[in-house]
């Protein structure tokens, strides 16, 4: 059972940084929402990479023709997060997840699945789940790429997306 | 009830009449003013550019003819922040003085906080009039924590209407000895302030710090502006 | 410690930043801003609750300081990185160059380190023949540019977009652009090259966690993602005073850090690096190199100026700072500006050189109320100045002054005759062309203390 408002908060915080959110119940919602997100994108210039390691990456039915294995090129990257922090709307990616953690950084649009039940109230929770040995890399996302440095002006897309999705199953 | 006034070198030296304000509304409110004699400077100027001796000289006279046994009244932020929150660190290596300061520091009181706090001059149904602005000295509410009491004084004059000065705490740009050795950025500092009082259209810009409306005076004369300058004291003698 | 010491020209060069409108539109903007924005942050947080923790937790690192150091050099050559400790910028600079040789490394990427500033890397590694590119967006801006950042959150906040769009075009040959938006898809092009062909990856670490080995890099833009995973070999230079006991503290000053920075509760990324890529992992450095500089730091941590090492890098006293807002970072000539810089460029490169410095401010207190982890600035500059007039870095007619001064407090007498001379000396200073002497106020006839006579 999970907490409904520390969804409802993660969801809120999610917002916050300027990322979207869409809740999904099961396999088929979350296929067609990931279906009609990635429709979104340019079209024609769809290149979709998707790392295949987790039961839900691998339960995304994405047509052959537009995935690819090369993260540099793909346009967007489809994956499962290891899990996500309410507090600040973070995604949390982990080298031990055996996935390069580079590959969702790349891509313009960052497409993350996260169940609900892998989702932290604050950073003390995960660090304390995580346990003594931590992954080589842990990488907290929160919201796409950013910089102000030009006159203060806010420009999104920087060295990394600049669009992230999450969808919480 | 009885306090022992502390004029300030400043007030001594340039603004007398603000130290006359300062008794006449003290006594006003019932207030006994005396006025130790031999009085010189706090010593803020040499502390602030290092030269502690001379400061711990300063604080030794001052303490020599302050007791702290009636409160101590300063008619100036930064003075009554070195008395208060910087005398006891300076003489605590002298130990025919640490006791004293601790005391004195414990009695002395900024002008404006002492007639809120004390005399509860913002509900004595005071008068004033024209448009006012406030420009709040750094010391005095960064270090006395006094933000509040000057606003509450200068808003319950009935007929005068106050309006907030934006960015008052920022920094005026005087810093006494800084004022001296970067001129250029203290005069840039001054003319920012004065052009936030001017564009407030208030005909006076107060204040509870003479060594910072001094400055503020001389950038609105640049400008040949026409707003009057004056110390809290007097605009509240004026209201009597 | 610099071998510079000729002392900083802060007044010229301030001078000169006053006449530069352009300069002093930007830092009107960009401070303005960074302040709204971090107020509206603090003001939903228990600050000064948060901000007592903080600082508890940082002077417990520098109270037992060499432990932290060993404790984290234990943990991190655990989970697979080499540690060296370097005394001083040379042996910092000595041991990255010998690193990167070692491994025919001919192109670097950089996310933002203000150490590899202080230790003047990229120049030495450029002499080597090694390209150390930065990738944080106003430092390639200012890099192109060959300047040195101004700024420690927005090194290129000195320049407008349209001296960005000319710069572009003229050192990328890309079409002139001034759109914010187009310029920053230009650097992220140039940039993304340049992350896919480096060889080796340098940055510094925002905290450092003695319990776990780890480092800690906090960036809006993704740089220091790609920075720490996309080469094999990464090198990590940072300074001792850097170290956080636990990965709990982290947490914590993970709230701090941002919203004292940016206003924001959080940083688009940060990543949290904990030695070399592990069986199974499909990301991490193959080879993670951390430098733990010192070049000073043990020394101030023995000194009453201690407190200083508390910093971390927010930079919001700069902003904060009236005078950092009129002159910029530039004027300090030096890699820290602004309130902390004034002291800790004292306390590194040294009183003759820095001396200036301690004169940029007035004491306004700004900035030590807005410090995240209480660092006492205003005391600390306030000792300093007592330490060069101790040293003699005064010039003979303050010295004077202050000895005159001296007599006149502690006798009415001299005080009277001093009050009685400047009456005279006031209209002889009206004719002097030189503020403030031309501008001081007119003495009054009668001083206060005899109007109560």
């Amino acid at each position: 059972m999970t907490d409904v408002s520390l969804l409802e908060r993660f969801i809120e915080n999610v917002g916050k940084v300027s990322a979207e959110a869409f809740r999904a119940s099961g396999a088929d919602e979350l296929n067609s929402l990931v279906w009609r997100i990635v429709g979104e994108d340019a079209a024609g210039k769809v290149s979709v990479y998707c790392p295949r390691v987790t039961e839900k990456e691998k339960a995304v039915n994405i047509p052959p023709a537009l995935l690819t294995d090369n993260y540099v090129s793909a346009s967007v990257c489809v994956e499962e997060a290891f899990a996500a922090v309410a507090e600040t709307g973070s995604l949390i990616w982990s080298s031990r997840s055996g996935k390069p953690v580079q590959g969702g950084l790349l891509p313009a649009h960052h497409l993350a699945i996260v169940s609900a039940e892998h989702i932290y109230e604050s950073f003390e929770d995960l660090f304390a789940a995580l346990g003594p040995n931590l992954p080589t890399n842990i990488t907290v996302e929160s919201g796409p790429s950013r910089t102000a440095d030009i006159e203060l002006t806010l420009t999104v897309g920087v060295h990394g997306p600049e669009r992230l999705t999450i969808i919480v199953v | 009830m009885r306090v022992q006034l502390f004029g300030t070198c400043l007030v001594d030296t340039f603004f007398p009449e603000t130290g006359e304000a300062v008794v006449r509304v003290l006594r006003h409110f019932g207030v006994d003013v005396v006025y130790p004699k031999g009085q010189t400077c706090c010593g803020k100027p040499a502390d602030s550019a290092g030269y502690s001796r001379q400061a711990r000289k300063a604080a030794e006279h001052f303490l020599s003819i302050f007791d702290g046994a009636d409160p101590i009244i300063v008619p100036s932020g930064s003075c009554a922040s070195m008395i208060r929150n910087h005398y006891p660190e300076l003489c605590k290596n002298v130990p025919t003085l640490t006791e004293r300061a601790e005391r004195v520091a414990l009695n002395t009181y900024e002008f404006s906080e002492f007639l809120v706090r004390h005399l509860k001059a913002h509900e004595a149904g005071l008068k004033g009039n024209g448009r006012l602005t406030y420009h709040a000295s750094c010391q005095l509410t960064r270090e006395l924590g006094v933000r509040t009491e000057p606003v509450m004084l200068l808003q319950s004059l009935a007929g005068s209407e106050f309006v907030e000065l934006p960015q008052a705490d920022r920094c005026c740009g005087f810093g006494g000895v800084f004022m001296g050795k970067l001129p250029e950025i203290s005069m840039s500092m001054a003319d920012e302030k004065a052009e936030m009082v001017i564009s407030t259209g208030a005909g006076t810009l107060v204040g509870c710090d003479h060594g910072c409306l001094m400055n503020i005076a001389d950038a609105l004369t640049r400008r040949g502006s026409t707003v009057r300058v004056k110390h809290i004291a007097q605009v509240l003698a004026e209201a009597l | 410690m610099s071998r510079d010491t000729a002392p900083i020209p802060f007044r010229e060069n301030s001078a000169r930043a006053l006449n530069d409108a352009a300069l002093r539109h930007a830092l009107v903007v960009a401070t303005d801003a960074f302040v709204r924005l971090r107020t509206a942050a603090v003001t939903s947080i228990p600050f000064e609750d948060w901000r007592a923790r903080a600082s508890d937790i940082r002077m417990e690192v520098l109270e037992g300081l060499p432990q932290y150091v060993e404790r984290f050099t234990e943990a991190a050559t655990k989970v697979g990185a080499q540690v060296h400790y370097a005394v001083d910028a040379s042996a910092a600079r000595e041991v990255v160059a010998s690193i990167l040789t070692g491994h025919g490394v001919r192109k670097v990427v950089k996310a933002k380190s203000m150490v590899t500033e202080e230790i003047h890397l990229n120049h030495h590694l450029e002499g080597l023949g090694i390209e150390a590119v930065e990738t944080d967006l106003g430092e390639y801006i200012v890099q192109l540019a060959g300047e040195t950042p101004s700024h420690i959150l927005a090194p290129a906040i000195h320049r407008s977009r349209k001296d960005v769009g000319k710069l572009f075009a003229e050192k990328l040959g890309v079409p002139y652009s001034e759109d914010p938006a187009v310029l920053t898809k230009v650097a992220r092009k140039a940039l993304r090259e340049k992350f896919l062909a480096a060889e080796a990856g340098i940055s510094g670490a925002n905290f450092a966690v003695a319990e776990t080995g780890s480092i800690a890099i906090f960036t809006n833009e993704g740089n220091g993602r790609m920075v720490t995973t996309l080469p094999r070999l990464h090198v990590a230079v940072f300074t001792i005073e850097k170290i956080l006991p636990r990965l709990a503290d982290l947490a914590f000053f993970a709230r701090m850090l941002p919203r004292s920075a940016s206003g924001q509760p959080l940083s688009s990324y940060l990543s949290i690096i904990t030695g070399t890529r592990k069986p199974g992992e499909a990301t991490g450095a193959e080879e993670l190199h951390i430098v733990l500089l010192d070049n000073g730091r043990t020394r101030i941590r023995d000194s009453e100026f201690r407190e200083i090492l508390k910093c971390i890098r927010c930079s919001a006293c700069l902003n904060v700072c009236p005078v950092f807002r009129k002159v910029g970072g530039h004027a300090y000539a030096s890699t820290y500006p602004g309130p902390m810089g004034i002291v800790l460029t004292t306390l590194l490169d040294g009183m003759e050189r820095a001396h200036p410095l301690l004169d940029a401010t007035t004491l306004c207190g700004a900035c030590s109320e807005v410090c995240p982890v209480k660092v006492p600035l205003v005391n600390l500059i306030r000792a300093l100045r007592e330490r060069k007039v101790e040293m003699g870095f005064t010039s003979g007619a303050e010295k004077h002054a202050m000895t005159a001064f001296g007599a006149a407090v502690g006798s009415p007498f001299l005080f009277r005759t001093g009050q009685a001379m400047w009456r005279v000396l006031w209209g002889l200073a009206r004719h002097v062309d030189r503020p403030p002497l031309n501008r001081l106020p007119r003495p009054a006839a009668d001083t206060f203390r005899r109007r109560l006579r």
